[in-house]
């Protein structure tokens, strides 16, 4: 049997001396989607950081593909991506922050590649390619970012409440690319979102946090989305 | 004020007609001071990010010397240098003293904590979503350097802009490290106190004029910059 995606144990962080996160036990299943709940401040973003390796715990254990966070190389790493509430663009061309991650991997030839991600998440490449970050709607700027993640082809995407502050327009194209991505390439997606219908619909299970913990947990019975690619 | 206005007169005669003295100090003043700016940039932009991101032990005093560092006199630069490049000196073998090159090792020493200090100050002021952004897009650690000194370029460029200006016109740095040698380390501001010790207005206004307008170049760029870098 295989080793579970994320497996976490006796995880917490405090910031400034206050306990933010405070997680006994949690396994989180390759290519599964998971669903995370809470009040601001239960802990759900950092969380978030944790998983996605840009913020290191200040106690437990978590192993990632079975080996300890500490093993993990870039190249692991780089198989997790996170899309924050309100993400940075870098101060650059729509074109070129899409195509960010693919030319730090070396990949030279990223047009095709950045024109289907940003077809994906609903932006005309011919319209938007060569717009300045500055020249952007705030759900534009999150389907950019969504599209700069998308490109990457991740095994793993963290969504952090990736339609809170968007228009539903946004909402509606930001929730159908990352349910793509999942049903093309089997990505594994925890989301953190308060629009708990759509929750409902698609995750395989719900988590729910509060102060820090893991309080709650629902297996999802009726997903609608389609199963990923065996 | 006739010798004054005189002096004038002949200052624009002198640049009218290409005088080769004049061009000589300008040619010598802009690449001493070119040199000195890419060495400080090199230098002193990774530095800088280092001590603006990164979290240790000691930063604060770190810091605090850099700022001191901003005011340190031309003269007392010019001195060590000395002392360092002459034939008794640890670097004397190099033969620098009264080269260009030592001239702009010794405009390095003052430009460095000037780009040390505001590549700090524009790396401490960037937005905290883009250390996640570029961990979570895959970046390694010097990708992460790069990129985070990319999206710092406009006020990288302020800070070359600031020490451009402060280096070009220096003259302690230059008269006790070049030597102020006709046609080979004479710079714009070692010659005009030179011409303007000996009476000759012309030339000295002139240069002045020259340095005058480097120097509003260099302030037409600052403020482009921030206005760029402001949006």
């Amino acid at each position: 049997m295989s080793a579970p995606l994320y497996q976490l144990k006796h995880i917490h962080q405090a910031y400034g001396g206050r306990r933010v996160l405070d997680v006994d036990y949690l396994e989180i299943e390759a290519r599964t989607i998971t669903g995370i709940i809470g009040p601001n401040g239960s802990g759900k973003s950092t969380l978030m950081r944790i998983l996605a390796f840009v913020e290191t715990p200040a106690g437990g254990h978590i192993t990632f593909h079975g080996l300890p966070v500490g093993r993990v190389g870039l190249d692991a790493r780089r198989e997790v991506t996170l899309l924050s509430q309100e993400p940075y663009l870098l101060k650059r061309s729509v074109q070129a922050n899409v195509s960010y991650g693919l030319r730090i991997r070396g990949v030279s030839h990223t047009g095709a590649s950045v024109h289907q991600a940003m077809e994906q998440v609903g932006l005309d490449p011919s319209q938007f390619a060569h717009r300045s970050w500055r020249e952007l709607s705030s759900g534009e700027a999150q389907r950019v970012a969504l599209a700069a993640r998308l490109v990457l082809q991740p095994k793993v995407l963290l969504l952090d409440e990736p339609t809170a502050s968007v228009d539903r327009e946004s909402s509606q194209l930001i929730q159908r690319a990352a349910l793509n991505a999942r049903n093309r390439w089997g990505t594994t997606l925890i989301v953190i979102s308060h629009q708990l219908d759509w929750l409902r619909r698609v995750s395989d299970r719900i988590l729910t946090m509060d102060y820090g913990r893991l309080v709650d947990e629902v297996a999802a019975s009726s997903r609608l989305s389609d199963k990923p690619p065996s | 004020m006739d010798y004054i206005l005189s002096g004038l007169v002949q200052a624009f005669e002198l640049l009218f007609q290409g005088d080769p003295e004049t061009f000589s100090a300008v040619k010598t003043t802009v690449l001493a001071s070119s040199l000195s700016v890419a060495a400080s940039m090199v230098i002193g932009a990774p530095l800088g990010f280092w001590l603006g991101y990164a979290r240790f032990p000691g930063q604060r005093p770190i810091r605090v010397g850099v700022d001191t560092l901003l005011s340190l006199p031309t003269v007392v630069i010019g001195l060590l240098c000395y002392a360092f490049m002459t034939r008794r000196g640890p670097l004397g073998e190099l033969g620098l003293l009264f080269t260009i090159p030592g001239m702009a090792a010794g405009q390095t020493i003052l430009g460095l904590p000037i780009v040390v200090a505001m590549t700090a100050t524009a790396v401490e002021t960037l937005d905290y979503r883009l250390k996640q952004t570029l961990l979570t897009l895959g970046t390694d650690r010097r990708q992460l350097l790069l990129s985070t000194l990319w999206e710092a370029r406009f006020a990288l460029a302020l800070a070359a802009a600031a020490a451009y200006g402060r280096i070009v016109s220096e003259v302690g740095i230059s008269m006790m490290v070049g030597g102020n040698i006709k046609w080979h380390t004479r710079t714009i501001t070692t010659a005009i106190a030179l011409e303007t010790g000996k009476g000759q207005f012309a030339l000295g206004i002139a240069l002045g004029l020259i340095l005058m307008t480097i120097a509003l170049l260099v302030n037409l760029t600052i403020s482009g910059l921030k206005r760029v870098s402001g949006q």
